[in-house]
């Protein structure tokens, strides 16, 4: 009977471990900075405005970083001023606003090459109230309506030596070199003089030194002619350019990668 | 038949041996410097101005020259094909008849000082591949290219007569491996950094010292050290060398790297009657040391080749929180875990004075006065609280580790001079009022909005880095 009784006791300690555990996994998880409630403005006062700014307007505390190249090239990035509403990295047309997915994406990966980090810690529903919070910064997210999300089906001969080639035509019929080079390297005849739209220094991507900052896919590099970089000078090829063209053009920028 | 065969097999290699004596005295009847001899034995006699001339011309002998300089030991047979090199006729005659360029040989005659001394190349050698000893012929000193010629005076020349007298790109080579940082990561006479190899004796290393493997066009040590120059990953791949070379820069350094030899003239060829010696105030010894990655330290860079930040080591917002102590120590202990490494007189062979001398020269951009102290040891510390703000707030950029780094922006904390030598308070000013310049923001009342109870607690928290967990 005694030893019954110690059994039991046995037990019920064994299946208590597991569950105290849980509670304990999710009383920390619930106490985090941010209290547990879904709120944009704080979550972003805490993890962005030391870039981005309290208003949103790029002028936080660090504004801006320098990155040295390999090759000794100096570049400067500066943190996304988010009160003009323009954004480079969507899967919209030119001139719209980017899809709420482009941002979650941006929040949730980082961007390579630049110092945004990826913050994967914040939750689903934590992300969504800080795109709102981020959203509320430029007027455009009330007057305008959201636009198509553009999707990209990649061809099976995508990378192949004759697209390779087509792609190199197109790369000196639309004068791509005058930015990024004869060789891809960034050092186009135009390349010192380009400023972009808020009024920073811009570098034309070296195709030789590898990431890109949406990132290095083939889907990645095609929605980006597709879509152009709005606020650099990198323009939208949506319209000069047919769909197949554009493809080419990823071959052989993929080539110049070395990929 | 046995004799038969025996016989043949004798006729067979009699004729065999007779060929190749044949070809012997072929060879010896038709060698290159034979050729030259008799084509510059013509052109003298064609060109003779008299008779005298004339005759003495035709009896010029044929043969081998050799040139044995005793005190260099060295015996150069190069006259047998540049027999023209000392004949000021042969001014305008092409090589191999040229007379020597400039007015070099009136001061060095060719029987005193023979040839290999400065060109180098194989000197008992009798045709051109192996004399010059280019390509894939196994001569570790192949001659060396004009440009780099220069190299070569400064064994028996001081840098001022260099200077004057015409040998400026060895002096400018010189000038540029002191301003450029070479010593910031390789040791020279014992004094430098660790990064990279030690240079003693570079310009006289055999060719398989150096890795040729991707080294375009001719294996010699030249174009190594010259293409490494230009791109030093391309021919060490995993190389962390941080150097940027404009125009004729990296030409101008090849040649300073040849004249750096383990070989001594002997005394009486040696010419040294300036010697100037290079300047060691503050500002040449931060050149000499850290400009290579540190740049002017006025502002901070994330460097792809290191993968971390070089921080900004003469912006005013940092000397304002960093006494001269403070930076003293950070110079002489290094940063275990990243490039910086320790700059003290056992590690680095540089004196004390002159670690003393760079940090007056970096506390000289000091504009600030110092800031309020911040007083760490008044406050009562939660490791806690601070783990839970440095997870917040600090760990983007340094890491949740804090060793930064890897496309993160903060610097390694977690090293053991940041845990042992730096002093609290310092670290506690930096958090409260940043770093202006530098990605690191002010935390600090006005800035980010921690408290000093905050930003002492995270002090508290950074310190346990470095405690075995």
């Amino acid at each position: 009977m005694h030893q019954k009784q110690r059994k039991g006791f046995f037990v019920l300690s064994l299946l208590s471990l597991p569950i105290l555990l849980i509670m304990t996994v999710m009383l920390t998880g619930a106490e985090n900075a941010y209290g547990g409630n879904a709120n944009g403005e704080e979550i972003y006062k805490i993890n962005c405005a030391v870039c981005h700014g309290v208003k949103g307007d790029s002028k936080g505390e660090v504004c801006y970083n320098t990155n040295v190249e390999k090759s000794g090239k100096e570049i400067t990035t500066y943190s996304r001023d988010f009160t003009l509403g323009v954004f480079k990295f969507r899967t919209t047309a030119t001139g719209c606003l980017p899809d709420e997915n482009d941002l979650k994406r941006i929040i949730s990966t980082g961007i390579p090459k630049s110092f945004m980090p990826s913050f994967n810690d914040i939750s689903p529903e934590e992300k969504m109230a800080l795109i709102e919070y981020v959203e509320s910064f430029s007027e455009r997210w009330e007057e305008e309506d959201p636009c198509d999300v553009i999707t990209t089906y990649m061809p099976n001969w995508v990378g192949k030596s004759y697209s390779v080639e087509k792609g190199k035509k197109i790369y000196q019929d639309m004068k791509c070199w005058e930015c990024h080079g004869d060789k891809g390297d960034g050092a186009g005849p135009k390349a010192d003089k380009l400023k972009d739209d808020w009024g920073h220094k811009m570098v034309p991507f070296d195709f030789t030194s590898g990431a890109l900052k949406r990132g290095t896919a083939p889907e990645d590099i095609y929605i980006t002619f597709t879509t152009g970089l709005d606020g650099t000078g990198m323009p939208s090829y949506e319209d000069t350019l047919g769909e197949d063209d554009r493809w080419h053009l990823v071959s052989y920028t993929l080539k110049l990668m070395g990929r | 038949m046995h004799s038969r065969f025996y016989l043949s097999l004798l006729l067979i290699s009699s004729l065999v041996l007779m060929m190749f004596i044949g070809m012997g005295v072929y060879r010896e009847m038709t060698s290159e410097w034979k050729t030259y001899q008799t084509e510059y034995k013509n052109m003298l006699v064609r060109n003779a101005e008299d008779d005298a001339a004339r005759k003495r011309a035709e009896k010029l002998e044929i043969g081998l020259r050799q040139n044995y300089v005793a005190s260099l030991n060295k015996s150069d047979r190069c006259m047998s094909c540049h027999i023209g090199v000392e004949n000021p006729y042969m001014a305008k005659a092409d090589q191999p008849f040229t007379l020597h360029s400039g007015d070099y040989i009136e001061n060095h005659p060719v029987d005193k000082f023979g040839c290999t001394i400065c060109h180098y190349g194989q000197g008992r050698a009798t045709n051109k591949k192996e004399a010059h000893g280019k390509g894939h012929t196994h001569w570790d000193y192949p001659i060396i290219p004009t440009k780099y010629i220069q190299s070569a005076c400064a064994k028996c020349h001081d840098y001022k007569m260099l200077q004057e007298e015409g040998a400026e790109l060895v002096v400018k080579g010189e000038k540029l491996f002191r301003e450029k940082g070479c010593r910031g990561c390789h040791k020279l006479n014992g004094v430098g950094g660790d990064l990279g190899k030690a240079l003693d004796g570079i310009g006289s290393k055999p060719r398989a010292y150096y890795a040729m493997k991707h080294v375009v066009g001719e294996h010699t040590a030249y174009n190594w050290i010259k293409q490494h120059f230009d791109d030093p990953r391309a021919i060490v791949p995993t190389s962390e060398m941080r150097v940027f070379m404009e125009e004729d820069e990296s030409d101008l350094l090849t040649t300073y790297i040849f004249s750096i030899r383990e070989e001594e003239m002997p005394s009486k060829y040696r010419f040294l009657k300036n010697i100037v010696t290079p300047p060691r105030d503050g500002e040449s010894l931060y050149k000499m040391f850290c400009v290579a990655c540190h740049g002017s330290g006025k502002i901070s860079v994330y460097d792809e080749i290191f993968d971390r930040t070089i921080p900004a080591i003469t912006n005013p917002p940092f000397l304002r929180s960093a006494d001269n102590k403070t930076i003293k120590n950070i110079v002489m202990e290094g940063r275990g875990g990243t490039q910086m490494t320790s700059w003290k007189t056992t590690a680095s062979g540089l004196k004390e004075e002159d670690v003393d001398k760079i940090v007056e020269y970096v506390a000289s951009s000091r504009t600030y006065e110092r800031p309020e102290p911040f007083n760490y040891l008044e406050f009562q510390t939660n490791i806690d609280s601070g783990m839970r703000l440095y997870n917040n707030r600090c760990s983007y950029c340094h890491g949740k580790e804090g060793k930064g780094g890897n496309r993160q922006l903060g610097i390694n904390l977690k090293n053991s001079t940041v845990q042992q030598v730096l002093d609290p308070e310092f670290l506690a000013l930096t958090i409260r009022d940043g770093r202006e310049g530098t990605p690191m923001p002010s935390f600090g009342g006005d800035g980010l909005g921690l408290s000093d109870q905050n930003i002492a607690d995270v002090v508290a928290y950074v310190k346990t880095f470095g405690k075995k967990k």
